[in-house]
Parts: structure tokens; C-alpha cells; sequence
């Protein structure tokens, strides 16, 4: 869906902000850059919507090398969401939601139509936030409209910029939630900023790291933290959470034997590892429920490394 | 306390001065004992008196405040009054004008309302409007005319109105055209930090110039400019005159009006130029809906600055042979006629007051509506 191939970017002098990148994230799939602060991400996916030209190097989007393509009509095809949020301070929710499908010349009952079914996508009720102005929200509320103002014109393409990182953790966690929920009823391809290593583990199908520029590694998660790691992914990481890191990459249904789980502490669908070993901390448990007929074991999963 | 000196001042200082004509020096002059006069003097007063009582209790502000319009009406009337009594027996060309006492205590009462009105927290404008609709019902009454501000303005009343038309075409004329440059300049100054430059360095070198030295500076070119094709003179433009005065005026609005403008253009914080532009709005988009209304209450802000200015640099234009209400202040200052000075001045200070509390009124309800 997207692809970037040996795309370089240097301001002024010094060494280059994005140094000869090569990444691909399929479409329907949510890539995550991780790194630290100034490694370059940002100024990687500003490049996806020409925010920022490339020295050298291409970006593709679906297939079409975007240089040639006029730059306000690849934008208003690509959803684009940032920290700061960025609504119009002196617009309404639903006008905000709208700046969009008014630049591409909607009707206006299709636009009200639509600003109401992406406010209840996003679990805030239209009654109640539709005339709201940016000043009369908090701030998971206003990432919500952000991320409702992505979507309107319904492109295939999302970046999003640590849109979540000046939110506090409780909120945090609720959005990323969120996230992985609309994904996947929509099934989008996203693009999804973070310096947060936690973060990027709830919601990238594929994890590419980013380095002074330079891209240190990529794949899926679950790759990424096998036992063969590099010292700069450890140290990314943390040495000594990486354990604890790589239960989280991992389904707890896989580590499943067969049996009666009927009074055991149960997980959510889909919990991994991590998810697995808290509980059985939290309940002082020696196994959980994955299933009503299968259970996860302490001692299998400290065994499995 | 304000109230009690209000009272006393016209007796202290006199209430009225007289002088034989209009350009012979005025002496103080008794009270002349009539009755209207003796009436109004009474309810000046009591008013003085409530006044003071009422000032003393938080509850009865908005009392006081009424009672100092009605000092302040009741002192107007008394001196038309008088004034009418004096001349009565004095020669036709001898004027009455009010002296000392009676600026004194229009000046007391004033503090006094405002004292009130600020006691309970509110602006005067209660005492403003009051006093205003009374004075003028007053002038309209024809209670005042005997005063000699108000005969000098009966025997010039078309050569003010003339002189307010000039004033209003100098001032209006080089607000637009300073609008129509410092616009497009300021657009121009957000693209490119060169044109800023250059846009700051012009208009901060302008208003180091002292303004007349400028309008000095504007002749010579316009009168060359003028020498070189005769039409322009048709056109009425020349080395003296409105042309290089509305010149001149234009050229101190630019920076108050250009700098406004850039800072207005610019208050939109660049993460939110960032979102819009990441949307896909154009240049010309994101300047319409989102730094223009953003920047609007600034932008007014400097708008409202230029006129007041527009307003008083028009006044100099009379040194140039520009015309206008200055062309009366300087004919008074020459003549030492405090009257016609004062007729130049009042309308000055009213346009400007217009001025601004017409933008002010257009900024109070931009930031109602945002
Ligand atoms: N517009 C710019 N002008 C100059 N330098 C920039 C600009 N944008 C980014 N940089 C520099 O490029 C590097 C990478 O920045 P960025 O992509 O924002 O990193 P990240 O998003 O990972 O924190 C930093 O050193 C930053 O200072
Ligand atoms: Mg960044």
C-alpha cells in the first residue's frame, strides 16, 4: 500500500534526518515506527504526504510514485493525524470533522451524515459533540475528533504522528483500544509514529526501528524480539524488560494445552503472553482460561522463552 | 469629598469670564444674580450635596452617579444662563466664555461620576451617555447659545463643516490608500522574509521622520513630479496641498497597519498550518479559513490604531496648505482665539473617539462570536 524505497533527506548540513530507508507496509496492515526522539521518524512519514520531499530516493502509494502527483489532491486522499491534534480552534466538531469532504465538494447532507457516523465510530455521542468548539474538549476527546477528521473522506491511507503521546496512560491505553477496534472494521492501512516501545508493541502488525536516520531493523514484532536481537534493539528495549517485551509479541492461545478452565481466571480474546502472565500475578494463579476448554500454565510459559 | 470641591470651584475661580470681542482677552466677571440663573445654580447644588451623601453608601452608587449628570446639566444651564444675562448688558461684539472655576468643576464632576461608577465596578458609561444626551439636548435647546464657543461656531458654521469634510476625506483617504499597500505587503512579507525586511525597515524609517519634516520631504518630489507633467496639476496634485499630505499620513499608517497585520497572519500556531496544510487546503485556503480569522482580532486591533492616528496626523496637513480642522486650530493659534482653537480641537477628538469606538465595537463583537 505504501513503500518507500532508499528515500534520504539531509536539512543543512550534518548527517541526514532519514538516511537511504527502504519499508513497505501492506495494505491493511497497521507499520509502526519506533525510535528515539529526532531519529528521524516524523520527517520519514511527512514524506508519505510530501510534507517533506525526499532528496532521493521514491515513495509509492498504491502502487504510484507520488512526485508526479498534484500535492493538494494526494493529501486530501490520505488521512493525517499529529500530536498536537491541530483542530481549528474557531470551527465547530462537525465542521472540523467535515475539512475534508468540503474540499472535495460533498453535499451538504452527506457531509452531516458522514461527521455523525465517524463521531459514534470514534464513541462520542453526535447529539452532544457535533457543536462543540476544539476549547470545550479533553484532550482524548479531541485526538478522538482528530482521528474522526482522518477518516471523513474515507482514505485507505493514515499517518499518524505520535498521535497519542501527550495523553495521559489511562487515556492512552482507551485510544489505543480504539484504534486497533476501527482498524479493524475499516480495515485501513496506517502508519503510526512512536517513541513509546509498549505503544508500538499493542498496535503494529509490522515494527520497523528507526536509528539517527538509518532503519535498524523490520518485520513482525514477534521477529524483531526473538532471542537473536542486536545491542541496539536491546537497548532500545531495555535489556531488562525485553523478556517481558517478547511475551507481549506473542498469542496466549499458542502456549494452550487442552482441559477443564471452567474456574480459572479468563482472558480476553486475543490476549498475548504479557497479558497471560499479569493475570496470573494480579490472582496469584498458577494458570489461566484461554479458552473455556483450554488453559495456559505457569510453568509453560516461563519455560517457552 | 470630589463633590464638595466641585461645588465650591466656580465660586472659588469664577464661573465665567467676559471679554469685550472675540480676540480681546477675557476678565473674570461676577454672577449675575437672575432668577433662572439663581435656579440652576440651586440645583447644581443640591445635586453637589446628594452627591456627597449618596457617595458615602456602597448601595446608593448608581444614585451618586445620576446626581453627578445632574450636577454636571445644572452647571451647563447655569453658565448659558449667565452668559445670556451678562451680555445682555454689555456691547454686541463682547463675548462671555467659561473661566476657570467652570472647567475646574466640569473637570471634578467628571472624577466624581467615574468614581461612582468604578465604586461598583462598572464602567461610567452610564454617566457618559447621560450626560452627553442632556448636553446636547441643552445645545438644541438653544440654552447654551449665548456662550461664545457657540457664537464663534454660528459665524463659521460652513467653514467647519467644509473643514470637517477635508478632515474626514484626508484622514479616510490615507487610511485606504495605507490599507491598499500594507495588505498586499504584509501577504507578500509572510512568503518571503526579504520583503519583510525590507517592509519593516521602510516603515520604522517613516516613523522616525517627525511629521513634518516629512511632509516637507514629499513636496520637493511631488513638486518635480508636478514640473515634469503638467497633467497631475489638473488632477489636483502637487508639492503642496492634500496630495502629499494624504501621502505623508498614509506613510505613518504603515507601520502600525503592516506590522498588525503580519502579527495577525501569523498567530495561527504552525502545528495547526501543519494540519491544514496535511489536509490538502491550498495556500489561498488555509489564508482564508484559517490565518485571517484567526488573526482578525489583532489585525482590527492595529485598524483601530491607524485610524485614531489617521485622525490625528490630519491635523498637521494644514501646514502644507492640506486643509482640514488643523487649517482652524492653527487661524485660532495665530489669532489667539482660544474659541476657534477649540472648535478645531473638539471635532478632532470627536472623530477619533468615533473612530475608535466604531473598530472597538466591530473587535467586542468578533470576540463575541469566536
Ligand atoms: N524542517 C526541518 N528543518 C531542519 N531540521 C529538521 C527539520 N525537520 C526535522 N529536522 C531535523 O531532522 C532530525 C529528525 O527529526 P524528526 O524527523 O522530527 O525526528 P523524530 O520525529 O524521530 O523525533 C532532527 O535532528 C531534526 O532536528
Ligand atoms: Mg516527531
Amino acid at each position: 500500500m505504501i513503500r518507500f524505497e532508499a528515500v534520504s533527506r539531509r536539512f543543512g548540513q550534518g548527517r541526514p534526518a532519514v538516511d537511504r530507508v527502504t519499508l513497505e507496509v501492506p495494505a491493511g496492515q497497521i507499520g509502526v515506527l519506533l525510535g528515539e526522539s529526532g531519529s528521524g521518524k516524523s520527517t520519514l512519514l511527512r514524506m508519505a504526504n510530501r510534507l517533506v520531499e525526499p532528496d532521493a530516493g521514491r515513495v509509492l502509494v498504491a502502487g504510484r510514485d507520488i512526485a508526479g502527483q498534484p500535492v493538494e489532491e494526494l493529501r486530501r486522499g490520505i488521512g493525517y493525524v499529529i500530536q498536537s491534534v491541530g483542530l481549528f480552534p474557531h470551527w465547530t466538531v462537525a465542521r472540523n470533522i467535515a475539512t475534508v469532504p468540503r474540499l472535495l465538494g460533498w453535499e451538504a447532507s452527506r457531509i452531516a451524515a458522514r461527521v455523525d457516523a465517524l463521531l459514534r465510530l470514534v464513541n462520542l455521542p453526535p447529539e452532544e459533540f457535533r457543536d462543540r468548539l476544539p476549547a470545550e474538549l479533553s484532550g482524548g476527546q479531541a485526538q478522538r475528533i482528530g482521528l474522526a477528521r482522518a477518516l471523513a473522506a474515507d482514505p485507505p491511507l493514515l499517518l499518524m504522528d505520535e498521535p497519542f503521546s501527550a495523553l495521559d496512560p489511562g487515556t492512552r491505553r482507551d485510544l489505543q483500544a480504539e484504534l486497533r477496534r476501527i482498524h479493524a472494521e475499516t480495515g485501513k492501512t496506517i502508519l503510526f509514529v512512536t517513541h513509546d516501545v509498549e505503544e508500538a508493541l499493542v498496535l503494529a502488525d509490522r515494527l520497523a526501528v528507526l536509528d539517527h536516520g538509518r532503519l535498524l531493523a523490520e518485520g513482525v514484532p514477534r521477529d524483531l524480539l526473538a532471542d537473536g536481537a542486536g545491542p541496539e534493539i536491546r537497548r532500545l528495549f531495555g535489556e531488562s524488560g525485553l523478556a517481558l517485551h517478547r511475551l507481549a509479541t506473542r498469542a496466549a492461545a499458542a502456549l494452550a494445552t487442552p482441559g477443564d478452565a471452567a474456574s480459572l481466571p479468563a482472558l480476553p480474546e486475543g490476549a498475548t503472553q504479557k497479558d497471560a502472565l499479569l493475570l496470573m500475578l494480579e490472582q496469584g494463579a498458577r494458570a489461566v482460561a484461554v479458552a473455556p476448554d483450554a488453559l495456559l500454565r505457569w510453568d509453560d510459559l516461563v519455560r517457552a522463552r | 469629598m470630589l463633590a464638595g470641591l466641585a461645588a465650591a470651584a466656580p465660586f472659588l475661580l469664577g464661573l465665567l469670564s467676559l471679554a469685550p470681542n472675540r480676540l480681546l482677552s477675557p476678565r473674570p466677571a461676577g454672577l449675575p444674580l437672575t432668577t433662572p440663573v439663581l435656579l440652576s445654580i440651586a440645583v447644581f447644588l443640591l445635586a453637589g450635596l446628594g452627591l456627597a451623601l449618596a457617595a458615602c453608601r456602597a448601595r446608593s452608587l448608581r444614585l451618586a452617579e445620576l446626581l453627578a449628570v445632574a450636577m454636571m446639566l445644572a452647571l451647563l444651564a447655569s453658565a448659558g444662563m449667565a452668559a445670556e444675562a451678562l451680555l445682555r448688558d454689555a456691547s454686541a461684539s463682547a463675548r462671555a466664555m467659561p473661566a476657570a472655576g467652570f472647567w475646574m468643576s466640569v473637570l471634578l464632576v467628571c472624577l466624581a461620576g467615574g468614581a461612582a461608577a468604578a465604586g461598583r465596578g462598572a464602567a461610567p458609561s452610564l454617566f457618559w451617555a447621560a450626560s452627553l444626551l442632556g448636553g446636547s439636548a441643552l445645545l438644541l435647546g438653544g440654552g447654551l447659545e449665548s456662550l461664545s464657543l457657540l457664537k464663534e461656531a454660528a459665524a463659521r458654521g460652513p467653514e467647519i463643516r467644509a473643514a470637517l469634510a477635508q478632515h474626514l476625506a484626508l484622514s479616510g483617504g490615507a487610511f485606504l490608500l495605507a490599507l491598499l499597500v500594507a495588505g498586499p505587503a504584509a501577504l507578500l512579507a509572510l512568503r518571503h522574509p526579504r520583503a519583510e525586511a525590507v517592509l519593516m525597515g521602510v516603515a520604522n524609517a517613516v516613523q522616525v521622520v517627525p511629521s513634518i519634516a516629512l511632509f516637507g520631504l514629499l513636496m520637493a518630489p511631488l513638486g518635480a513630479l508636478v514640473a515634469f507633467f503638467p497633467v497631475l496639476r489638473t488632477w489636483g496634485i502637487g508639492g503642496i496641498g492634500p496630495a502629499p499630505a494624504v501621502l505623508g499620513i498614509a506613510a505613518y499608517l504603515l507601520l502600525p497597519l503592516a506590522s498588525s497585520f503580519l502579527a495577525g497572519l501569523r498567530l495561527a500556531p504552525p502545528a495547526l498550518l501543519e494540519a491544514a496544510a496535511g489536509q490538502g487546503m491550498t495556500d489561498r485556503q488555509i489564508l482564508r479559513a484559517v490565518r485571517l480569522p484567526m488573526g482578525a482580532g489583532v489585525m482590527l486591533g492595529g485598524l483601530r490604531l491607524a485610524a485614531v492616528q489617521a485622525v490625528g496626523l490630519a491635523t498637521l496637513a494644514a501646514l502644507i496648505g492640506g486643509g482640514g480642522l488643523g487649517a482652524l486650530i492653527f487661524q485660532g493659534i495665530g489669532q489667539l482665539a482660544a474659541d476657534l482653537i477649540l472648535l478645531g480641537v473638539l471635532p478632532v477628538v470627536a472623530l477619533s473617539l468615533a473612530a475608535d469606538a466604531l473598530l472597538a465595537g466591530a473587535q467586542t463583537a468578533l470576540g463575541a462570536r469566536a
